[in-house]
């Protein structure tokens, strides 16, 4: 098992350091102290054993991802063009499900690209969120993208 | 190849649009809140219209892959600078800016 993620890791850093040089063959000197280097800082950053990745729940996310991207630029842009952009901001405290550590970070950084949600702020038990209109439930979206990362990274949901 | 080149422009044209309506709302919206809104969302959408538009004129595999990844660093990059700029205002006492009705 941690064998594998090793493997998969090195496989990953290998075919980042080939995108990056075009497959040119010369850059390969560089390229292994740079995969060394990348794979050491991702074991220190990323310790092995405490989550793994569900492909399938990687193609429903970046699904899920791409659709509400759509719709959150064509929100904001079309704001941008309105004389009154019709806000309601404030600012709204959600509960956390997920476990701590990166499926939150990876929350955090969905809902900032997601429609109307932008986080202000995360604590232990809480995520704290700006919203671009007060009127409409946001905890929907939340708990949506709470599931499919549970589901991407095979956590289970704490009860709220 | 005609058509590959007009989707090309038709993808450039739309992401350049939207990158342009993020910036007329980083111009327009009022605080910092609000034009983080615009400015993380419209990367996102308008970057990857761009890239699906030069995708169209890529010479190999290797460039396609190149720009894809660029899009992606430029996500996390983009998400993870908002919310650090977000947290920081909130932490100073930054209040969000309100619609008038709501001040009461």
């Amino acid at each position: 098992m941690i064998l594998r993620t090793v493997f998969l890791r090195i496989v990953l850093f290998i075919a980042v350091w080939w995108i990056l040089t075009q497959g040119r063959a010369d850059s390969w000197g560089v390229g292994l102290i740079s995969i060394v280097s990348a794979l050491i800082v991702s074991l220190v950053l990323l310790p092995l054993g405490l989550f793994r990745f569900s492909f399938a729940g990687i193609f429903f996310f970046l699904l899920y991802f791409l659709s509400r991207s759509l719709k959150s630029g064509i929100q904001v842009a079309l704001m941008a063009a309105r004389l009154d952009p019709g806000f309601h901001p404030n600012i709204q405290k959600i509960p956390l499900r997920l476990p701590e550590g990166l499926g939150r970070v990876i929350l955090v950084n969905t809902l900032n690209l997601m429609p109307g949600t932008l986080s202000v702020d995360l604590t232990a038990s809480s995520l704290y969120l700006h919203v671009l209109d007060e009127r409409q439930s946001i905890e929907t979206q939340v708990r949506d993208i709470e599931k499919l990362i549970a589901h991407m990274l095979c956590v289970e949901l704490e009860e709220s | 190849m005609a058509i590959l080149e007009l989707l090309s422009s038709i993808f450039l044209v739309m992401g350049a649009a939207f990158f342009m309506a993020g910036t007329i709302g980083l111009l327009r919206f009022p605080d910092v809140y609000t034009r983080l809104h615009a400015l993380a969302k419209v990367d996102n959408l308008g970057l990857g219209l761009i890239i699906l538009g030069l995708l169209f004129q890529v010479p190999g595999l290797t460039v396609a892959l190149k720009i894809i990844l660029i899009w992606l660093l430029a996500l996390a990059a983009s998400s993870a600078v908002s919310f650090l700029i977000a947290r920081r205002a909130l932490n100073r006492g930054v209040a969000p800016w309100k619609a008038k009705e709501q001040k009461i």
